[in-house]
């Protein structure tokens, strides 16, 4: 089985591939926009992207279930991020009538 | 199958960086969402696909809109100024790393021979049986209980935090 039969049918080559190009793409997010609120969902995508790396290699080396309690860790803990990341959105809106990352280029008002 | 969530994720992601529009581009993010849900089932993992669409596709994706209406910044305000040469260094790490990459999972014997031990032909044995919520609290209540109590604790530290930090005179 070749490296592209392996990709478009699903194998593990496949699955890697899916969360490299979701890590690009929330990368894309964080770096090209300028919006807080869109970079906050570029880092949620990237931390997607690990999640379905974490579980692919757990299926493939056997489905262990440690794999599943690991995820469910990293979720509570990226559930406890957004709810704290988006609290400072809230409050640097407070301060800067703006969600845009370049007009918040100063530590001081 | 693979390949139709696999385009839904990617599309999803790929409409949340061109997308003008903030609660658009929530929507694009509950479509990569599902489709991340979507390939957890193809995994036989379904216990992880519930608690994606749950607490992903759900929580996290309300409580985003919720801000963004809150905060009502539907559109992205206009530059200050343009930044060509920040925009295209980024371009061009995101491609020298997507490349790198790339080039490295293609090339990867490791990942090729673990595929091949998972593949139905290759060894039935080797072949998983679908993930359940029994097996996942055996292992969560009996080896990691620690892990689980602090993450509660942490939960409530988060909880106590994001509303010191939005509360205006506590």
């Amino acid at each position: 089985m070749t490296t592209a039969e392996s990709i478009l049918s699903g194998g593990l080559q496949g699955y890697i591939l899916v969360a490299l190009l979701l890590l690009l793409l929330g990368l894309a997010a964080v770096l090209c926009r300028r919006s807080i609120l869109v970079q906050f969902m570029g880092v949620e995508l990237m931390l997607n992207a690990a999640n379905v790396a974490l579980l692919a290699f757990a299926r493939f080396r056997g489905g262990d279930v440690q794999g599943t309690v690991f995820y469910l860790f990293i979720i509570a803990v990226a559930a406890c991020e957004a709810a704290v990341g988006l609290a400072l959105v809230v409050g640097l809106f407070r301060h800067r009538q703006s969600t845009d990352t370049d007009r918040a280029d100063a530590l001081k008002l | 199958m693979f390949l139709i969530f696999a385009l839904l994720t990617l599309t999803g992601a790929a409409a949340l960086v061109f997308q003008r529009n903030l609660v658009v581009a929530g929507l694009c993010l509950v479509l990569s969402f599902m489709g991340v849900a979507g390939l957890f089932l193809l995994l036989a993992n379904p216990v992880a696909a519930a608690l994606q669409v749950i607490v992903y596709s759900g929580a996290i994706v309300v409580l985003l809109l919720f801000v963004i209406m809150l905060l009502n910044e539907h559109q992205e305000e206009p530059a200050v100024r343009a930044r060509p040469l920040q925009r295209w260094i980024s371009v061009l790490v995101i491609l020298a790393l997507g490349a790198g990459v790339l080039k490295l999972v293609a090339g990867s014997a490791l990942l090729r021979g673990l595929d091949r031990g998972a593949l139905p032909g290759a060894s039935a044995a080797a072949l998983p049986t679908a993930m359940t919520l029994g097996s996942l609290g055996d292992a969560l209540f009996k080896d990691h209980l620690v892990a689980f109590e602090a993450a509660g604790l942490l939960m409530l530290a988060a909880m106590v935090g994001a509303i010191s930090l939005v509360k205006r005179d506590l």
